[in-house]
């Protein structure tokens, strides 16, 4: 019980700003915290660091060193004093020893921090279908004339599952960004500005790596550098507020798998369609309380206690998608319809229970068909002219909506309409460039409220207040 | 888990080599790509300088943004917008890019007996409602929207007049607009000098502005549904589009789709990708939804009177079905034409 009541102390107490970004410095001349705007620095370990964590700490960072799991304890044991945390690579077959080392580690080391990381992250983009190859090879690979983004909302929902006790963290490579075409890869402010956004939208912490060139003229005051990172601070400011204590993404989707795989392209494309779902082990089935998601979509072969929480959850008239269902199970015995060759709906009470009898062979026609279960009603949130924009609920632990994060992967203004469910007496908008806020107008229609953000350019917040039919008992959300 | 090709419509890859042999070396590539009329649209470009491409593609991009400042159905203030608001009451004075692409368009419908039809648009979005899980349209709402379409009832009076036969008539240009849009940016991207460039639209249309150095073409992998066939076409001053009806649903026996029979009032049901090459991207566009309106057995009749112009339809069961009196399409590794294929030179 304590240790649950830590696991939220330390939940509480991380939430406090929308995110960290932790900067991954190898240059050799370091700019001040305050100029640069980040107070989180990621070192490689090494055997002379001392003299650079001195260096660092007088230039204003807090200083953290970045080991893989197995050299996590030398590490502790014989790092630098000034450290302020380890960051932990893990490798995916050290998974099943980390919480015993982690717990260890912390024990031993109560004054460090220490943080798993993910170090599988995209470069978050708006992808073409022109593929340029080393070799000047280009390639269209995309088969579909809608844009593609490269995102990491699926990994931030795995990550937060896997590690609960930790603000999910993760990295990318930049050389990710393969269509550009250009050799060496010239990052632009608008591609930093992405990432600090992506990360900060999904309340998750990002170590971002800066281009080689990037770090040298920061450091050694290149004007042009720093005309573009004064382009990137903005973000970095507009995340690392202190932000309303206690939300959490909102979600009316359930998705159960075994394996907290963030390369499963079922779950990156319901993210990628805006589907508001959390992650849930085979485990939750049986323990968390399951009547907030409309629709439960389970990957894994459920056992007789898990059959029974299926059934009473459909009886309450949701819909369960059971993917590559084999064998026998007790709604069976209900009325069926075939809908195609591979899927059969059965009738539970006031829901129904849908057997998919194969794998997802087409990610993106199963995340339609799960938007189209939710329906019009069902739908927590909707876009339009959103293609390349990702939005985000946040609620608290129940009630309406309070806020919606906006990340737009075009990188050009765009206006977006928005339609969330629930009635609203305020609708108030800002940006990292801009103030805040300006007050969007807006219309309350069937139990949703519409709105249109008129210019969307690379990220925005939506503060929602509640309006007389939504819950009283709701706080107020405070504008910064 | 696999990503499936058929995640959506569409299509296509292309491969270009370049720079690869001697004499290439003074021509850099420049790469720029825009979100624009719902796509992403990428220039790839070679030119002898970095700085005069990249100009010339931000130049054609501004175009693309023109155009569908007036094509647009979704910009409330998109002279296509103001068409669909008051052409039923009067004869609507339209810009000469709008009353290009719709007196294109009518072209294409009275080629198709019908089958191509811009007026489409009501029924469209009657489907669309449906995709989205509104559920199914009723037959009598059906019925009532049909009476809103038919390209006989828009009235062309040159240069510029245009106006509508039925009160309830709205225009949606999605199936050539894009095309359009790309024939403009490369006229823009040839007004500056740029000779060898190709302009994407989304994979579903591609124009190739002259060839990569050293080269004679560019070659562009066409959508394969099978993932067997990997037919790929040549390209030089030319352009090819794809159509495909949207995937059917995996958890539901009703689907809709966002490509309409006109016939039939509802999504048509195919089991094709059709892929159209031609000399324009306007021509490439308008046709690739003609032909997979049409199918093999009337796409063909069609074909063999239009000059310049190559199909071929594939389905998921790897079924081909081609049509050529233009470039020569090509098959797999091997790069030729499987046996029984009729109409392949």
């Amino acid at each position: 019980m304590n240790d649950r009541i830590l696991v939220w102390v330390f939940v509480l107490i991380s939430t406090s700003a929308w995110c960290d970004v932790f900067v991954r410095w190898t240059g050799p001349a370091l700019p001040p915290a305050k100029e640069l705007g980040l107070n989180e620095l990621v070192l490689s370990w090494n055997d002379n660091l001392s003299p650079q964590v001195r260096v660092a700490r007088r230039q204003g960072y807090h200083v953290y060193i970045e080991v893989p799991l197995h050299r996590a304890a030398t590490a502790a044991e014989t790092g630098a004093s000034g450290l302020e945390g380890i960051i932990l690579a893990v490798r995916p077959s050290e998974a099943g020893e980390l919480e015993e080392s982690l717990r260890k580690l912390r024990s031993d080391h109560p004054r460090l921090r220490f943080l798993v990381l993910n170090p599988d992250g995209k470069a978050p983009q708006m992808r073409g279908s022109l593929v340029i190859k080393r070799g000047s090879v280009l390639e269209v690979s995309s088969p579909t004339a809608q844009p593609w983004i490269d995102t990491n909302l699926a990994l931030v929902k795995i990550e937060r599952r896997a590690h609960p006790g930790q603000i999910p963290l993760y990295t990318f490579s930049w050389a990710g960004l393969s269509d550009s075409g250009q050799q060496p890869l010239a990052l632009t402010a608008e591609d930093y500005s992405l990432a600090v956004a992506e990360a900060g939208a999904f309340h998750a912490d990002l170590i971002l790596e800066l281009d080689e060139r990037l770090q040298k003229g920061l450091g050694e005051r290149d004007p042009e550098a720093w005309a573009l990172w004064n382009h990137v601070r903005p973000y970095a400011n507009f995340y690392s507020h202190t932000g309303e204590q206690g939300l959490e993404a909102a979600a009316n989707v359930a998705v159960v798998v075994d394996h907290l795989d963030t390369s499963d392209e079922a779950t990156n494309l319901l993210a990628r369609h805006n589907i508001p779902f959390k992650v849930l082990r085979p485990v939750d089935l049986k323990s968390e309380d399951l009547g907030g998601f409309q629709v439960l979509v389970i990957f894994v072969k459920p056992d007789r206690e898990a059959c029974e929480r299926i059934s009473e959850v459909a009886t309450h008239g949701k819909t369960v998608v059971l993917v590559e269902a084999q064998g026998s199970y007790p709604w069976q015995n209900g009325n069926s319809v075939r809908l195609n060759e591979h899927a059969v709906s059965y009738a539970v009470g006031d829901g129904k229970v849908l057997e998919l009898s194969e794998p997802v062979i087409d990610p993106e026609t199963f995340a339609q068909d799960i938007r189209r279960l939710l329906g019009t009603e069902g739908a927590l949130m909707s876009l339009w002219n959103g293609l390349t924009t990702i939005a985000v609920p946040y609620r608290r632990h129940v009630g309406a909506v309070k806020e919606l994060e906006f990340v737009n992967y075009a990188e050009d203004p765009l206006r977006v309409q928005v339609q969330v469910k629930g009635s609203f007496a305020s609708i108030r908008y800002e940006t990292p460039e801009g103030k805040c806020c300006e007050s969007l107008a807006f219309l309350r229609r069937n139990g949703f409220t519409e709105f249109v953000i008129p210019e969307l350019r690379i990220a925005g917040r939506v503060h929602l207040k509640a309006g007389p039919s939504n819950d009283v008992r709701s706080r107020r959300v405070s504008s910064r | 888990m696999r990503c499936d090709n058929r995640r959506a419509t569409t299509l296509i890859s292309l491969i270009l080599i370049a720079s690869l042999v001697q004499g290439a070396e003074n021509q850099v590539l420049v790469y720029k790509k825009k979100y624009i009329m719902g796509t992403v649209f990428e220039i790839a470009a070679y030119d002898r300088s970095a700085e005069h491409a990249s100009d010339a593609i931000e130049k054609a991009f501004q175009e693309i943004v023109r155009i569908d400042d007036l094509l647009s159905n979704y910009k409330p203030d998109s002279a296509l917008s103001k068409l669909n608001l008051s052409a039923h009451f009067h004869a609507e004075k339209v810009p000469p890019d709008l009353y290009r692409v719709i007196d294109e368009s009518v072209h294409f419908s009275m080629l198709s007996d019908g089958k191509f039809d811009v007026s489409i648009a009501p029924l469209v979005n009657l489907w669309k409602a449906a995709l989205r899980g509104e559920g199914m349209p009723s037959q009598a709402r059906q019925e009532e929207v049909r009476g809103c379409v038919g390209y006989e009832k828009i009235e062309l009076t040159p240069p510029d007049q245009i106006s509508f036969r039925s009160s309830c008539m709205q225009l949606d240009l999605g199936a050539i607009g894009k095309g359009y849009a790309v024939d403009r940016a490369a006229e823009v991207l040839h007004s500056l000098g740029v000779r060898d460039a190709l302009v994407n639209a989304g994979g579903s249309t591609i124009l190739a502005m002259g060839s990569p150095p050293n080269q004679e073409a560019w070659r562009v992998h066409l959508r394969d549904p099978s993932n067997k066939i990997d037919p790929q076409v040549m390209l030089k001053d030319e352009s090819v589009s794809t159509s495909e009806q949207t995937a059917p649903s995996l958890l539901g026996a009703d689907s809709a789709g966002h490509i309409i029979d006109p016939d039939t009032g509802m999504p048509l049901k195919t089991v094709f990708a059709v892929s159209a090459v031609s000399r324009t991207a306007t021509v490439s566009d308008a046709l690739s939804t003609t032909l997979l309106l049409l199918g093999p057995t009337k796409g063909r009749a069609l074909i063999k009177n239009t000059v310049d112009v190559s199909a071929v339809w594939i389905s998921h069961d790897a079924q081909v079905e081609a049509a050529s009196g233009g470039p020569q399409i090509l098959f797999g590794n091997s790069l030729a034409a499987p046996s029984g294929l009729g109409g392949i030179p």
